[in-house]
């Protein structure tokens, strides 16, 4: 099928046991450096590859659920996500002019221990919400036993007369303010129980308002900074 | 969806087009979720194992022409491979754990291999010309990525000889394979 190649049953070995993952790391680094520059190697892998994923043909499909896209999204593309969100509700003008917002993104978090290191109990889903240039980092663990947000904010001030309020957007509804960031680095936010469901696979966002929060009930100021919630 | 269907979405991706990475997601992410479940055995982890999988597909979708591989097995190995990477990391954390709950579904139920596609009938009949414990330490290493000292303490023989048995099989399928 392969025609002649220039290698020998140990290379033909060494392909099998690096497409199954059996080599030591420091073996399959020396083999990807070998693939890199050996183009019959590669042809060689490509074979086996394709073979073994045979196996995966027994393997029925499963429609994973709607959150799974709606967090690589959030990922992947952070803000714009966002806008999509709120723009199903009132439109894009708050964030329009939002020449601050665009410059930042959304990073994916995942430290369980970050806010809870003597608590026995971690956290069911945390989050970090964190600007691209990394002047504002805010971390978020919920603890669903209770139904607590904890919110620390490792890094970043609202501009002078301005306040940081918090935000979660779930799916495509409006996005429900869950309160303004005090002056301290924590802060606990009890969440509804109403709302708790929403947090898995939701996001949580930072926006820019007047003292005393945003008086509409949505967003007015720009969005400094997002972050996907993910469940532990 | 063809082959060139797939490979033309993978492109576009790589090109930054958001519209068709959602497209290739929504035509693919059932088989990947799939495979993420059968190696994983657990939903939550098989979602963040998807996840994982489909952000490293749209960063690396310009890699893709390059390797040779037909479209459905990079996106397939891509997903096998973080999917072992989790188990495996779950099984140092809590060893003794994942080797039993592996055992549940190791063998497909008729059902399921009643949609097997041709080119598996190559594979399967060629694992079938193995010795029964020799094909199934590579489905194994494959499905459920165990490693050369899993494999042995399976089948309670020495690691190297594991090893000697297992790259034998291989030169064997192979073999097969290619005649």
């Amino acid at each position: 099928m392969t025609g002649q190649l220039p290698y020998d049953e140990g290379d033909y070995v060494l392909v099998g046991e690096y497409a199954l993952g059996l080599l030591s790391p420091v073996a399959a680094a020396a083999f990807e450096a070998r693939l890199v520059s050996e183009p019959d190697l590669r042809a060689l892998y490509a074979t086996w590859a394709d073979d073994l994923v045979g196996l995966t043909d027994d393997i029925a499909p499963v429609v994973p659920p709607a959150k799974v896209q709606r967090r690589i999204e959030a990922e992947l593309f952070g803000l714009a996500t966002i806008r999509r969100a709120f723009a199903g509700w009132r439109g894009m003008g708050w964030l329009v002019g939002g020449a601050v917002a665009a410059a930042f993104t959304l990073l994916l978090v995942m430290d369980a221990e970050l806010l809870a290191p003597d608590g026995p109990r971690a956290p069911a889903y945390t989050a970090e919400i964190m600007a691209e240039d990394g002047s504002m980092l805010i971390l978020a663990s919920y603890d669903a036993a209770d139904g607590a947000l904890l919110v620390r904010r490792e890094r970043g001030t609202p501009p002078p007369g301005r306040v940081l309020e918090l935000w979660l957007i779930a799916g495509d509804a409006a996005p429900v303010s869950l309160g303004v960031l005090p002056q301290t680095n924590d802060v606990r936010f009890d969440i509804v129980e109403g709302l708790r469901p929403q947090l898995d696979g939701g996001i949580l966002a930072i926006s820019d308002e007047p003292l005393g929060g945003s008086t509409t009930g949505a967003p007015t100021g720009a969005v400094l900074a997002t972050g996907a919630i993910t469940s532990l | 969806m063809t082959r060139d269907d797939i490979e033309t979405l993978i492109a576009r991706s790589a090109l930054g087009d958001r519209a068709a990475f959602s497209a290739l997601y929504v035509e693919t992410s059932a088989k990947l979720f799939g495979i993420c479940l059968r190696v994983l055995h657990d939903r939550a982890e098989a979602e963040e194992a998807a996840q994982e999988a489909y952000v490293k597909i749209w960063r690396y979708a310009d890699r893709y022409r390059a390797n040779g591989l037909s479209p459905m097995t990079w996106l397939i190995t891509i997903a096998r491979n973080t999917a072992i990477d989790r188990a495996r990391k779950r099984r140092e954390a809590q060893p003794g754990l994942d080797a039993a709950e592996a055992m549940v579904d190791a063998t497909p139920g008729p059902e399921a291999q009643a949609i097997s596609a041709s080119e598996q009938g190559r594979l399967s009949a060629c694992l079938g010309e193995l010795d029964a414990g020799h094909s199934d330490a590579v489905r194994r290493a494959y499905l459920d990525g165990e490693t050369y000292a899993e494999l042995a303490a399976r089948a309670g023989v020495p690691l190297n000889t594991m090893r000697t048995r297992l790259r034998r099989s291989l030169i064997k399928l192979k073999e097969c394979l290619t005649r």
